[in-house]
């Protein structure tokens, strides 16, 4: 057992309502400033993994910690605890009837109660941050995808949070905007940011990956620093996997 | 060239349905002897005999003999007064008047009494309106609330309002709920007409809040806001702008429900067109007048609506 975990989840299992046993099962420790990447096929229970640790999603049985407290306690305060995990959908999710720089601003306004100047001087400074200071009073309709996803990043990091869960940030995108998303990515782990990143993005997770786990079956059936994982993979299904998506 | 000309055409033919429309009620009335008389109908839009003058107690009435100016002196009291703004006296000079007589006309110009229905329907409409867009959200935020409590309730009123006749709850909320509060006509009208259009706006707002991506409460949340924030912030105003049209239109709607009430005692413009009828039988001028007005309300109202579509889609 690892002290220095910030996620730490275990057991974990979770049935929907409509009978889908989509975790089987699963302990998950992520240390602070790491950066684990999850792959896996569809359907294999990554974003539900993903979700129940900021309780976006309930849990069947287990249990998660996240820097200490128990995510799925009846008596944790679910609102303060995802100020402390930012999450960034595929579909990026920017609300639309507000300006980037006003769906930056918003969360810390509203749940945070900052004022009005010192909010928007962080809106501004985040979105200089991924580049787009320039973009600041457009709404999300005028931004391409690759820039909306910068800015959602901006508006999870607006929190200040201490862990950043995405969710395929990237697979929305057209493929000539997936560098500028993913080098903003690669800031904040450079940064010390620990993340939790399911994506398909192979050469993302290689270059910046402390270690890289595979899903299926809504377990965990392999995990590895990255050189080992992609360069002798020891796990059949992995082999498979990787043949696909690498060809 | 040619498309112009067989429009032409069709406007000409729209033209000759309008005439042979017109000319088919004046048959119609014909057959029945009915003799037109639309000369009566101005004075209940404006009336020109003005205000009415009521002696304010018993008094003995002096009227000077240019007539010009009327004085009354209380009867068995110290008051007086004298009047100069009127027109017709319709006291004379020595006469004893009581409390409330009328002792002359005002000069000027009055609202006649289906502007004054006009204006008591507008009234009507824009107080229930209020209201109901109040019960409207309530229950529409009920409708897709994860309280089971909040989900029945509120359906069940959506189901119970829209599966009755509205002049049935009138008949309910006026001769039930109106007598065991003491409400008065106009609250018991604004009561049934916003209890019933809320009804119908929480479904327009509940299909608002649906159309609006899961994706923004999921996004609202992940950053640590509240149910209620995310509603306030991010949902809601996304639903209501696109669901103003509609909201609008159901204005619209409670115009033309709100003649209903006229079956209280409460003179909007439907009640204020059956009290002329009453006294003067003349239903078809009275009628057509009534629903010209309640065109021109529509109309004008519809137009707006549109206009506002219309910047709403530019943005
Ligand atoms: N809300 C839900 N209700 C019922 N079943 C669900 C729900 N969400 C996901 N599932 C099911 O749970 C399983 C795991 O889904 P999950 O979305 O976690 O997979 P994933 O690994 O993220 O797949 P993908 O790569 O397609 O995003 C799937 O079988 C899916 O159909
Ligand atoms: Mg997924």
């Amino acid at each position: 057992m690892n002290d220095k975990a910030l996620i730490r989840a275990t057991a974990v299992t979770k049935c929907y309502p409509n009978g889908t046993q989509a975790l089987k099962g699963v302990d998950l420790q992520v240390s602070r400033g790491e950066v684990v990447c999850i792959i896996g096929p569809s359907g294999s229970g990554k974003s539900t993994l993903l979700r129940t640790l900021n309780a976006m999603e309930s849990i069947t049985s287990g249990e998660v910690m996240v820097d200490g407290v128990s995510v799925h306690a009846r008596s944790t305060d679910l609102n303060r605890l995802r100020t402390q995990v930012g999450m960034v959908f595929q579909q990026f999710n920017l609300f639309p009837h507000m300006t980037a720089l006003e769906n930056v601003m918003l969360a810390p306004m509203r749940v945070s109660k900052r004022p009005l100047d010192e909010a928007r001087s962080r809106a501004e400074k985040l979105l200089q941050k991924v580049g787009l200071a320039d973009k600041a009073h457009v709404h999300p309709g005028q931004l391409s995808g690759g820039q909306q996803q910068r800015v959602a990043i901006a508006r999870a990091l607006a929190m200040q949070p201490t862990i950043m869960l995405f969710d395929e940030p990237t697979s929305a995108l057209d493929p000539e905007m997936v560098g500028e998303v993913l080098e903003v990515m690669k800031d904040l782990a450079r940064e010390g940011m620990t993340m939790c990143v399911v994506t398909h993005e192979m050469g993302f997770a290689r270059a910046v990956a402390h270690r890289v786990i595979f899903m299926d079956g809504g377990q965990i059936q392999h995990e590895a620093p990255p050189q080992p994982f992609f360069d002798a993979p020891s796990h059949d299904r992995l082999r498979a996997f990787l043949g696909q998506v690498l060809k | 060239m040619k498309q112009d000309r067989s429009r032409g055409f069709w406007y000409g033919v729209y033209a000759l349905v309008l005439v042979g429309l017109v000319a088919g009620i004046w048959g119609m009335s014909v057959r029945v002897h009915y003799d037109w008389n639309w000369r009566d109908v101005p004075q209940y839009l404006v009336s020109t005999s003005g205000q009415e003058l009521l002696a304010p107690f018993d008094a003995y009435v002096t009227i000077t003999p240019d007539g010009k100016t009327l004085s009354l002196t209380e009867y068995g009291g110290e008051r007086s007064a004298s009047y100069t703004d009127f027109e017709q006296a319709y006291a004379e000079s020595g006469d004893l008047v009581f409390r409330d007589d009328l002792l002359a006309y005002q000069a000027g110009l009055r609202p006649g009494i289906l502007l004054i229905g006009l204006w008591m329907t507008l009234k009507l409409s824009a107080v229930s309106l209020v209201f109901a867009l109040l019960f409207g959200l309530v229950a529409g935020l009920g409708r897709v609330a994860d309280n089971p409590a909040a989900r029945q309730l509120s359906s069940n009123y959506v189901e119970l309002i829209r599966g009755t006749p509205l002049l049935v709850q009138i008949f309910i909320v006026y001769f039930f709920i109106g007598t065991v509060l003491q409400l008065s006509a106009f609250t018991a009208g604004v009561v049934a007409l916003a209890v019933f259009t809320g009804a119908y706006i929480a479904e327009i707002i509940r299909s608002g809040i649906e159309s609006v991506p899961r994706g923004q409460m999921e996004a609202s949340r992940s950053l640590g806001m509240s149910y209620a924030q995310a509603m306030r912030y991010v949902v809601l105003p996304q639903a209501l702008k696109k669901t103003l049209p509609s909201l609008a239109g159901q204005f619209i709607n409670l115009i033309k429900d709100s003649s209903l009430v006229s079956v209280m005692a409460l003179t909007d413009l439907t009640k204020a067109g059956r009290e002329i009828i009453s006294s003067n039988f003349r239903p078809f001028e009275v009628w057509f007048t009534v629903a010209l007005m309640y065109l021109a309300l529509t109309g004008t109202l519809s137009y707006l609506v549109r206009r506002l579509e219309k910047r709403l889609a530019h943005e």
